[in-house]
């Protein structure tokens, strides 16, 4: 499960390098997303790491999701993540899609998305910077192993 | 059953109940999908043409204005400027400054000129985002890095004046939060100076750039009679020729002293609403040096009790998108009775309906972004073709993906 | 736009003006709203409808059309007893009013005569059940509509 089912050896070390993702908003105000779409832009310039976005979640290793849960996107969440080949990760940004951030006690939200999908990595912040958002990237993939025997070292 | 005939009538088919017919001006009613997933805009295809359009909204509604009813006056503005994550001054502006209303308290000046700068800064950073976006919808790559990458001197001027970069909790009740840092206005006005150069070089590639203009010249065309039937807001009212912005009808803030100039254009497509929008986010860097010359000096804020005295107001802004319209009402407590309010979006969905009509799917990236929309909006989109009786979801990144294969075939981008 | 034309136009639907600091309010029974707030809009310039907002106000629901006519709101109220949330709709005249008369039927329960988009959900999720209050009437709790909605 997560991080630790990635495969050791010269795919790990070539997955490493390599982080496609393919991003959900989950009800979301999209101040996480401009910053995830700030990190792709040259100031900060995730793309020199390997990190791709990409059109469809068949493509992904990493799934990044914003924003709160609204019943109407819980199925499509859900979706999204049955689509995803092995083996994938999920990463929560932003306050709302740790716990529900500002809108804890909304009617229509408010609450986080590990209710709904494993998560693997939780960066909080509202919205976190995009050097957070790398930062933090960056701690999961390389959590990767590249022997079998590290493994169980893995911090996510 | 349905006839291919022109006027065509569909009703109650393997979409789900639905019924459509192609004369009709208003929309249609919610569509139980046929689709699993919950689809943000239902495109009826006829043909290569779409020929209806049927939002649904509420992807984004998370009950704000039944759960401000139970926060503090002060607590709101924190969660009323997370409604929008890229107007969010607007609305904290929208939400503070009709409280103050309901008071007695005049707030000082330099306040109100604070309010103006960081406003106006407001609007380059989401100007300069959706020129980025239409860019990137466009296939024009390129001009979306380096205007994000420019993008980012405007976010480091509101990091340094109010401590974030997106959600700035800058406007108070009463006035702003902070003053000026030691050595801010002078790097405003050198900081507006440069991007004011960057956007008169952008304006000049995006004018000779031919694979831009085939993607945006004539699309998404309305006119004067859409806008006046279904009460368009901002920069698309505007695209027309009607020469409205709540700044200049009804100043607020500074906006009496440093006077905004009204963009205007009247061919109604996509092409004058980069135009505008660049024009406008020229002006807003003119007026961010105007309003650091005329800055007065005096208290940033005045302290006002925290019980509201009873009353109504409305209070509307000029946001980067549109009119931004907030009805506050106060029983006199500390928290709000009612807190009302219509995104510059939601008033624009209709209009964003009227353009999308006649194009083909390639286009409907860029078409769609002309309304600029929320960014999740562009995520999933159902499309339902007539004629062949099919019916299938596509994802924004996928439709833009398809957008420049189609025109990358006929010549246009390479 | 000015107080005198308002009173005309109150003077034909029998309705009262009432003035505040920013705005004019014109009160009519709830039949007469449609006309109102098609006199409203027909007044020389430019008309916007900037949106429509309701209050709960204990036994009936108090709905304002809100009408920028660039320098003072012109305000349209109207009230509403909720044992019978019914208002003719508006669109006809005032095509603009679709989306704002959608949103008040779903977040307070009132019914809009003629308006298309009064089947189905609008911006609640579509499991939000029939029975329950609307969510922005005061009978209605934050913590029970979530256990509703199973958002715990």
């Amino acid at each position: 499960m997560g991080v630790a089912s990635f495969k050791s050896g010269l795919t790990a070390w070539a997955r490493k390098r390599s982080i496609w993702v393919f991003h959900v908003n989950a009800a979301s105000c999209n101040g996480c997303d401009i910053e995830i779409l700030a990190a792709l832009t040259p100031k900060y310039d995730a793309e020199r790491l390997g990190v791709e976005l990409v059109p469809s979640p068949r493509h992904a290793d990493v799934l990044l999701v914003t924003g709160t849960m609204n019943p109407l996107m819980k199925d499509r969440l859900k979706t999204v993540y049955d689509q995803m080949p092995e083996p994938r990760l999920v990463v929560a940004i932003g306050a709302c899609a740790l716990g529900g951030g500002v809108m804890r006690d909304c009617y229509n939200a408010g609450h986080g998305i590990d209710t709904v999908i494993p998560v693997d990595l939780y960066i909080p912040g509202c919205p976190p910077n995009p050097e957070g958002i790398i930062y933090g990237i960056l701690k999961l993939v390389t959590g990767i192993p590249d022997k079998p025997e590290e493994a169980r070292q893995v911090v996510s | 059953m349905s006839d291919n005939a022109e006027g065509a009538h569909y009703t109650e088919s393997s979409a789900g109940l639905m019924e459509y017919s192609a004369e009709s001006a208003m929309p249609f009613g919610p569509v139980h999908p046929s689709l699993k997933e919950p689809e943000y805009f239902k495109l009826i295809l006829e043909g290569e043409k779409i020929v209806q359009v049927m939002p649904r909204i509420g992807y984004v509604h998370r009950g704000i204005e039944r759960a401000a009813q139970d926060r503090t006056w002060v607590k709101n503005v924190y969660l009323v400027e997370r409604i929008c994550g890229i107007c969010s001054f607007s609305h904290s502006l929208g939400y503070t400054q009709g409280v103050e209303n309901l008071t007695q308290f005049e707030i000082p000046k330099r306040a109100r000129y604070l309010r103006t700068v960081v406003h106006e800064l407001e609007r380059i950073h989401s100007h300069l985002l959706w020129l980025g976006l239409i860019g990137h919808w466009a296939g024009f790559d390129t001009l979306f890095m380096w205007i994000w990458k420019d993008r980012e001197h405007s976010l480091d001027l509101l990091e340094a004046i109010t401590g974030n970069r997106v959600n700035k909790s800058y406007s108070t009740i009463g006035g702003v939060r902070k003053d000026l840092p030691d050595g801010m206005a002078e790097k405003l006005k050198t900081e507006a100076g440069f991007i004011e150069k960057r956007l008169n070089y952008y304006d000049g590639l995006m004018k000779s750039e031919e694979t831009f203009a085939i993607r945006t010249k004539g699309m998404g065309r309305i006119n004067q009679e859409v806008t006046r039937r279904l009460s368009t807001v901002g920069p698309l009212l505007r695209c027309t020729g009607i020469p409205r912005d709540i700044r200049v009808e009804d100043p607020y803030a500074a906006y009496d002293e440093v006077v905004p100039e009204v963009m205007t254009s009247n061919d109604g497509d996509i092409a004058s609403l980069v135009s505008i929008r660049l024009n406008e986010a020229r002006d807003s860097c003119r007026m961010i040096k105007e309003a650091v010359d005329k800055m007065p000096s005096g208290d940033f804020k005045v302290n006002i009790p925290r019980a509201i005295p009873a009353g109504e107001s409305m209070f509307h802004v000029e946001a980067p998108r549109g009119e931004l319209f907030y009805y506050v009402k106060s029983a006199g407590g500390s928290t709000p009775e009612r807190v009302k309010i219509r995104t510059s979006t939601m008033a624009n969905i209709l209009t964003g309906v009227e353009m999308l009509k006649g194009h083909t799917l390639a286009d409907v990236p860029v078409v769609l972004t002309g309304m600029d929309p929320c960014f999740g909006c562009m995520d999933r989109i159902a499309v339902l073709d007539v004629s062949k009786g099919k019916e299938w979801s596509i994802g924004g990144e996928a439709l833009r993906r398809y957008g420049i294969d189609y025109y990358s075939k006929r010549g246009g981008n390479k | 736009m000015s107080v005198e034309s308002m009173q005309a136009i109150a003077a034909e639907t029998g309705g009262t003006v009432t003035t505040s600091k920013k705005a004019v309010f014109l009160n009519v029974s709830r039949e007469k709203v449609p006309e109102a707030c098609a006199k409203v809009a027909a007044m020389p310039g430019y008309y916007h409808l900037s949106t429509i907002t309701a209050l709960d106000l204990g036994d009936q629901i108090a709905v304002l059309y809100h009408f920028w006519k660039g320098k003072t709101f012109a305000v349209v109220k109207t009230l509403v007893p909720k044992t019978d949330a019914r208002i003719p709709s508006i669109t006809p005249a005032v095509p603009a009013a679709v989306f704002y008369e959608a949103e008040v039927k779903d977040l307070m329960g009132i019914f809009f005569d003629g308006n298309p988009y009064m089947k189905g959900r609008f911006v609640l999720p579509d499991e939000y059940p029939t029975d329950a209050p609307a969510p922005l009437r005061r009978e209605a709790d934050p913590a029970k509509i979530r256990k509703m909605l199973k958002l715990e």
